[in-house]
């Protein structure tokens, strides 16, 4: 009966092709602009790494000013940072399965290649375990080793990095000059863009990753500073040995922790060593250590700006709105077919039949719309990215695609409901004269 | 076949109460073939929809094939409509962008049959209107004489037990009058039940029984006089939504 009735839709649609032409591009409108913000916001909210999202943990210790709180608009958390001497003395723990301390900072590049100038690059210092942790893949090599991660001059490259300096080769083994020291190749990294930029969400939680990461081990040997967020509540020194031991807050911490009992643990001891930091003198607010997983500390952090979510509620008004301007079309195009209706009744279409038939009329608009709003949308977002001018490469996976054709069901459904019960109420016998 | 019983059918408006149907009693027997006569507004179509379901009516018992249909639900009644009773209406109502095999299969549709056995059905209908080589046309592409043939086989596809036709020559001419009117005597000979209105006393002489409606009841014209009815009939002042 199903496949009758989208025969008799169809039909129907082509009675009046531009009539119908109308009615799904509206509905098509109305996804196109929906879905490439729904898109755009399942980008920004999604899970950037599925699969250890929840065995990724950001560490917090509270070794902030006693006398006020870091954010004084959330004044019972800690800093979202760390000093160094309490990354490092961290680092020292071995309950975590692996673990990095990491930030950004920019090093000047000096190219082997004939025709590049030397340029300033963003690096993230870090430990080899960054990649595996992350699930970064390797297109040549891999990671540092562990004997290499005290401070060995060696460097992973991003693919865009290594096809710029070394024409996309194999350039594993081959020497860069970054500042004024020789720096091997250890590994080339493939494509690799989480959104967001988890680890690290200061000074722009969307931008590309770096394209180059040497070992953390080398902070005190190259003496830069971080590029990205540093806070202090006292003297951060007057040099860069001094600024290593003050409390400055400028690193951030991840753990991986693959069991409830290894968080436990590893939580119980960042209060052991929040504990012994006030014996000795430091740490003079209450222990306050904080453990939250990716998707947590996301959402912790408001990664997703509320502005994102109020143009989301917008565009399904709109998509709304679209559904609603389609009531008046619809009721005048199916009450001009009560004639038709009057002869189906009389033939035996009980009201329920004849409600359905223009439901699968309405829905098989809302599907055409559909695939017509979602392929405008894929336009839409690519607008998006050109206009803010981003390079998120947004795109429709399954569950997009799913979600889109969804929504354009139900703006036809809303769209037809009321046309429909208008037309299945009608008595056949008023209009069985009139054809 | 058909036993009503008291049936009234009111219409109304705001400013005007139209009684198309006053106790009308009525038995129709298994096989009769029989035309409903009467002046415009007498109640003709009002008692054809109501004897179809396709209207309510105000009071009185409706007793169809020997089941009580007097107070049924709207599944109830298609149901009915659709297993018992055939339509053939003055204007043919063919559905326009279907095919001549496409709308004989409409009441088909409704009963939930297989392919092979709606289209042996349709092929036998179209048989005996004699439209097997038109099954691809479209309603537009026929005669009158034709598309009220195509009417006839969709009323008898689905084999009811009574056809309800509403003037079925109205728009035809008289030669092709005659031929849907074999047509309908051929299918009665078969044992299906025929109410016909009709104006027509040539076409109604040819039914085994007349009946004549004024002003909502059924007249006896062997023992009434005709003459005051009739002109009761001119000041019935009947709303035109009668239909009749």
């Amino acid at each position: 009966m199903l496949a009758y009735q989208i025969r008799l839709a169809w039909k129907s649609l082509r009675r009046n092709p531009i009539l119908s032409l109308l009615l799904v591009f509206a509905i098509g409108l109305g996804i196109a602009v929906s879905m490439t913000f729904v898109s755009a916001y399942a980008f920004l909210s999604g899970n950037p790494i599925p699969s250890m999202s929840d065995r990724l943990f950001h560490v917090q210790v509270d070794g902030w000013n006693p006398q006020r709180p870091f954010d004084d608009d959330k004044p019972e958390e800690p800093p979202n940072q760390l000093t160094y001497r309490d990354a490092t003395a961290l680092l020292a723990s071995t309950i975590p399965t692996r673990q990095t301390v990491n930030f950004k900072s920019e090093l000047t590049v000096h190219p082997a290649r004939e025709g590049i100038r030397p340029y300033r690059e963003v690096v993230r210092l870090c430990r080899g375990d960054f990649f595996p942790m992350f699930a970064i893949p390797f297109r040549y090599g891999g990671p540092w080793s562990r004997e290499e991660e005290a401070g060995a001059q060696v460097v992973v490259l991003s693919a865009a990095a290594n096809q710029k300096l070394f024409g996309g080769e194999n350039s594993v083994g081959r020497t860069l000059r970054l500042e004024d020291r020789d720096f091997r190749v250890a590994g080339v990294l493939d494509r690799w863009r989480p959104l967001p930029k988890f680890y690290d969400t200061n000074n722009g939680p969307f931008d590309q990753p770096e394209e180059m990461f040497i070992p953390f081990g080398l902070t005190p040997q190259l003496g830069v500073f971080s590029a990205g967020n540093t806070s202090g509540w006292g003297n951060c020194g007057t040099n860069f040995e001094e600024f290593l031991q003050s409390e400055c807050v400028w690193l951030q911490m991840w753990v991986q922790l693959d069991s409830p009992s290894q968080r436990d643990e590893y939580f119980a001891y960042l209060g052991a060593y929040a504990g012994e930091q006030k014996k000795l003198g430091r740490f003079g607010r209450p222990v306050n250590n904080r453990l939250r997983d990716v998707m947590a500390w996301l959402r912790f952090i408001e990664v997703v700006p509320p502005e994102a979510r109020a143009l989301l509620i917008i565009s399904l008004l709109f998509l709304l709105v679209c559904a609603v301007n389609l009531i008046g079309i619809l009721l005048g195009k199916f009450l001009a077919r009560a004639p038709e209706v009057g002869v189906r009744r009389a033939l035996g279409a009980s009201r329920r039949w004849v409600f359905t038939q223009h439901i699968v009329e309405c829905e098989l608009v809302g599907l055409l719309g559909g695939l017509l709003g979602l392929a405008l949308s894929l336009g839409g977002m690519r607008l998006i990215d050109r206009l803010f001018d981003t390079t998120f490469g947004f795109t429709l996976d399954v569950r997009l695609f799913g979600i889109g054709l969804g929504l354009a069901l139900l703006a036809a459904l809303v769209a037809g409901a009321y046309p429909a019960w208008r037309i299945c109420r009608i008595e056949p016998a008023l209009h069985l004269k009139t054809q | 076949m058909l036993d009503m019983r008291g049936i009234r059918k009111v219409y109304r408006t705001s400013h005007i109460e139209t009684h198309a149907l006053s106790d009308l009693d009525l038995h129709i027997g298994e096989g009769e073939f029989v035309a409903v006569m009467g002046p415009s507004g007498s109640g003709k179509t009002t008692f054809l929809n109501i004897a179809g379901l396709l209207d309510t009516f105000d009071g009185g018992t409706y007793t169809l094939d020997g089941a009580d249909v007097s107070r049924l639900g709207d599944r109830q009644m298609s149901r009915i409509r659709n297993a018992k009773i055939g339509f053939i209406f003055q204007t043919f109502n063919l559905i326009p962008d279907l095919s001549v095999f496409d709308n004989v299969d409409v009441p088909l549709r409704y009963r939930g049959h297989g392919a092979a056995a709606r289209r042996s059905a349709i092929d036998e209908a179209l048989d005996i209107v004699g439209l097997s080589a038109r099954q691809g046309h479209l309603p537009a592409q026929l005669s009158g004489g034709q598309q009220q043939r195509v009417a006839i086989a969709r009323a008898l596809v689905g084999q009811p037990r009574l056809i309800l036709a509403d003037e079925p020559t109205g728009n035809l001419d008289s030669a092709m009058a005659m031929e849907i009117l074999d047509l309908l005597e051929r299918i009665n000979s078969t044992g299906t039940t025929i109410i016909m209105v009709t104006h027509d006393p040539e076409l109604a002489n040819r039914t085994t029984r007349q009946i004549h409606l004024l002003d909502g009841r059924l007249i006896d014209l062997a023992s009434e006089t005709p003459a005051p009815l009739l002109g009761r009939a001119a000041t019935a002042g009947l709303d035109a939504a009668a239909q009749g």
